[in-house]
């Protein structure tokens, strides 16, 4: 039960009578007990006659998945299973990350019909929202009071990372295609494929000519490669502490998924099978074997639900788990932050199994604030953090260093720069044969 | 409840889109719902509802038997069942047939005598409300007055003649006099104050009051003093008759079944059929200067106030009510990556580390400036700093303060060096950069960008 705004002018204006009739104290005191019974009693006859928000049946359609920052509607359908008419008001409960922006819809429904109500849903947060329930205020005729009931609609919507790097993918996918049939003019290493021997034209590299089939034909024929295809790519994004810290307003996880999803999206296609490892202490989402269209869609829908956890990663178990994914050499993407080097022992210590087997690529977010605040030495306080900064950075390069060192690849870059970088370095290892 | 997020989410409000019409073919099955109906709330919280109605029925009683056996109520009121009360009194009248009318002001006083002019007024004024004039107003209202337990303001308003004659110290009071009610009484329960009559025997016409006067004391306590006086004045087919009974306690629920006291009041009161029980109030005290803002204020303030208070709360309710319950969202943490600079910058300046703030910067600058003239990364110190002076066409020693050697001691010192250090690595940019004339032009104050130094793919 609960009241209106009407109810409460209408005790307000309980003062005219009173003004006009009530002289004396007593005769004042009559006329407002009696106004009051007389209000009480509207608002209970409205009460009455209002029209139970319990006899509704609730029926929602809800898109199932939608990506970061797109809007989709959600629809419930109400129908009205009781005798009377019910005016009211209708609260969606939705999450506030949903985006649901005003929830409260007025709706009018006779009795045995059925009543749409559409809410746009624009959510601000990846993973799970969810809406468990309905609430529903059904008003008497009179507007003065109104019932009031919860009722349980459950459903939920599964919100995508977005993918905003995906506009770097025409440009990437085209690079690779040049690779294709390309001669040694640019590219020659022991990795590339042989393609095909086609005729010399000018301007191929004299080198590259294959002088026994030019002796078979009549012509000069030139050998041509193509890149490297069917290699295994196996995508392992840190989950751990350090992936929940905001960098340029988003979080590192946040970034990995991006560069990831872009890494994905051209390795598909250049015809390699990328697996996808998302990991701290435990596995916390995986997409294997999956290749095409559903390699994409498999891996949004995992990373969806994924959140940083705020422990520590565990190293040690990172080769037993690409172990257990692949036994072949394969392109190992870490996808982790690199910092002081106390807190990247973990990481230096177990690289080294891993680049015996594989060609290992760490792939890192550095902060521009960093670099901003370096640049800063104006004054003394502009000074010790630009102090502070560099000391930072250095550290980046110290253990950047030491892990090139051991043979892995670094890429780091600014969080919006960074899935190009890596989509970059994977097309000039595949380039360079080395997969 | 549902934030919304963005002042702009309410252009895209909620739209209910009507379908008129729309049959519905299965029959639909009402949505559970969670909150709980009327009765099932009430029939969980039945204990508490019981529990708090016993408690008050308790309170309720509690109070009540506590107001009939308490000492609450005002002296010889007639409603009062204290043992000071008067209503054993005031019951048996109404018992004998007497009409008792209770009385608060001497206004309704008035009204009731002009109702019932035989009836007998009985007073008492414990807390002294009423002045002189009250008094002498009093005095005209019936023909028989009895007045409990006077003041010395009723005295000297009512008889002029009759003093205070302090605590009886006889072991019994008897009547001793000629006045019916007394000899019906025979005797009053002993103690108590007594009245002194010695300024009214020596003039028989005493003060103001017209007509003759006659003094009757009984219940004598010795010379003078008397327990009950009884005044008669008035002419012979009108007399008046002011009965002064001295203590209050005479006549009070506790004592008056003792002795002659229940004979004594009866027989004062009962003999007409109609008692006016006057028990002065606040409301007789006469209000003197203008009129007060409680008096000129009309009677509707208070209940329109009241009624404001009412439409407040229900307002609070109104607003207060909440559109079914909140939704829980677990929020994600939000750490800024630069904490741990901001922090280690703050410890360097705390303890003053001018010298390793200065070395973190120049390493920092000795990295960049070798990349910049073209040395490897395997490159030392000494190489650089040769290289850097041989490009900025410097003196060696310039360059090698600027880049290891002047420790600061001040702050101003550090700012000044650290100055100095980012000038060496704009004029080596400028030295080295075949551009470099024209941004040479451009003037010493610009900043030319620093190179990169992240590390970031490095082709």
């Amino acid at each position: 039960m609960t009241l209106t705004g009407r109810f409460v002018l209408l005790v307000a204006l309980g003062v005219v009578p009173i003004v006009l009739l009530g002289r004396e104290p007593g005769v004042a005191a009559l006329v407002l007990l009696g106004w009051l019974l007389f209000v009480i009693a509207l608002g209970c006859l409205d009460l009455l006659l209002a029209a139970s928000p319990r006899h509704l049946a609730v029926q929602r359609v809800l898109p199932r998945r939608v990506r970061l920052g797109e809007s989709v509607t959600s629809e419930l359908f109400l129908t009205n299973t009781g005798r009377r008419t019910l005016h009211g008001v209708v609260r969606d409960a939705w999450q506030p990350s949903a985006g649901a922006g005003t929830n409260r819809s007025p709706v009018a429904i006779p009795p045995r019909e059925r009543r749409r109500v559409a809410l746009t849903l624009t959510p601000f947060r990846r993973g799970e929202r969810r809406v468990e329930r309905v609430t529903v205020r059904s008003r008497g005729p009179l507007g003065l009071w109104c019932r009031q009931a919860t009722l349980s609609a459950p459903g939920n919507i599964r919100v995508l990372p977005p993918f905003n790097s995906r506009k770097h993918l025409p440009s990437r996918i085209t690079r690779l295609k040049e690779l294709d049939g390309r001669t040694s003019v640019m590219v020659r290493g022991p990795g590339t494929e042989f393609d095909s021997l086609r005729e010399y034209v000018r301007g191929d590299d004299v080198r590259s000519i294959d002088w026994r089939a030019t002796a078979r034909r009549n012509d000069v024929m030139v050998r041509t490669w193509r890149p490297e295809r069917d290699r295994r790519v196996v995508i392992l994004i840190d989950t751990g502490r350090t992936s929940a810290a905001r960098i340029d307003d988003e979080p590192r996880l946040d970034t990995a998924f991006e560069a990831s999803l872009l890494l994905a999206a051209l390795a598909g296609p250049a015809g390699d099978r990328v697996d996808v490892l998302a990991f701290d202490r435990r596995v916390r989402g995986r997409v294997q074997g999956a290749q095409g269209a559903e390699l994409l869609s498999r891996m949004v829908d995992t990373m969806a639900l994924i959140e940083p956890e705020l422990i520590e990663m565990d190293w040690a178990a990172v080769p037993a788990q690409v172990r257990a994914i692949t036994s072949q050499r394969a392109l190992v993407v870490l996808l982790t932050s690199i910092d002081a080097a106390g807190a990247s022992t973990g990481l230096l210590s177990v690289l080294p199994q891993l680049t015996q087997r594989h060609t290992v690529v760490v792939a890192s977010v550095t902060d521009p604030a960093f670099t901003r605040a370096a640049r800063e030495t104006g004054t003394l306080d502009e000074v010790y953090r630009a102090a502070a900064a560099e000391r930072a950075l250095l550290d980046v390069e110290r253990v950047s260093a030491a892990i090139r060192q051991l043979g892995a690849d670094v890429v780091t870059a600014p969080p919006a720069d960074l899935p190009p970088a890596l989509a970059d370095r994977y097309i000039a290892l595949k380039a360079a044969g080395r997969l | 409840m549902t934030v919304t997020r963005d002042p702009r989410d309410a252009s895209r409000a909620a739209q209910t889109t009507d379908r008129p019409g729309t049959a519905v073919d299965e029959a639909p099955v009402n949505a559970p719902a969670t909150t709980p109906t009327l009765r099932a709330a009430g029939r969980r919280s039945l204990f508490w509802i019981l529990a708090i109605v016993g408690g008050l029925l308790v309170a309720v009683l509690a109070t009540v038997l506590a107001a009939g056996a308490g000492e609450g109520g005002r002296p010889l009121a007639a409603e009062s069942a204290a043992p000071a009360g008067g209503m054993a009194l005031a019951e048996v009248l109404r018992q004998q047939g007497v009409t008792v009318t209770v009385t608060d002001t001497l206004r309704q006083t008035q009204a009731a005598a002009s109702a019932d002019p035989d009836a007998t007024l009985f007073s008492t004024d414990p807390d002294g409300y009423l002045t002189a004039e009250q008094y002498q107003d009093l005095a005209d209202i019936a023909p028989n007055t009895v007045v409990v337990d006077p003041d010395f303001l009723a005295l000297q308003a009512l008889a002029p003649g009759v003093g205070f004659g302090g605590e009886s110290d006889r072991d019994e009071l008897t009547a001793q006099c000629s006045l019916p009610a007394a000899r019906a009484a025979e005797t009053l329960a002993p103690g108590g104050r007594t009245l002194g009559t010695g300024g009214v025997e020596s003039g028989d016409d005493a003060g103001d009051r017209p007509g003759a006067t006659d003094v009757v004391g009984c219940f004598p306590s010795g010379d003078d003093r008397f327990s009950v006086v009884q005044l008669t004045s008035g002419s012979a087919e009108a007399p008046t008759a002011l009965t002064l009974v001295a203590d209050a306690t005479l006549f009070s629920n506790e004592k008056i079944a003792t002795y002659g006291n229940a004979a004594l009041a009866l027989n004062l009161l009962g003999a007409t059929d109609g008692v006016i029980w006057y028990l002065p109030t606040l409301a007789d005290v006469a209000v003197t200067g203008p009129p007060s803002l409680g008096e000129l204020t009309p009677g509707w303030v208070t209940p329109v106030l009241v009624l404001f208070v009412i439409a407040t709360i229900a307002a609070a309710l109104w607003r207060g009510r909440r559109f079914g319950a909140l939704v829980p969202e677990n929020l994600p943490v939000t750490v800024k990556g630069s904490e741990t600079m901001e922090g280690r910058a703050r410890l360097y300046a705390r303890s003053n580390a001018r010298l390793r703030a200065l070395d973190t910067l120049r390493v920092a600058a000795v990295g960049r400036l070798a990349r910049q003239v073209g040395l490897p990364r395997s490159a030392t110190l000494e190489d650089v700093l040769q290289s850097v002076a041989a490009a900025t066409q410097r003196p060696a020693d310039q360059v090698r303060s600027v880049l290891v050697g002047a420790n600061p001691a001040t702050d101003g010192e550090l700012v000044a060096l650290t100055d100095r250090l980012r000038e060496l690595e704009r004029a080596t940019i400028r030295a080295t950069t075949p551009g470099g004339a024209a941004g040479n032009a451009a003037g010493p104050t610009s900043i030319p960008p620093l190179p990169a130094s992240t590390g970031r793919m490095e082709p």
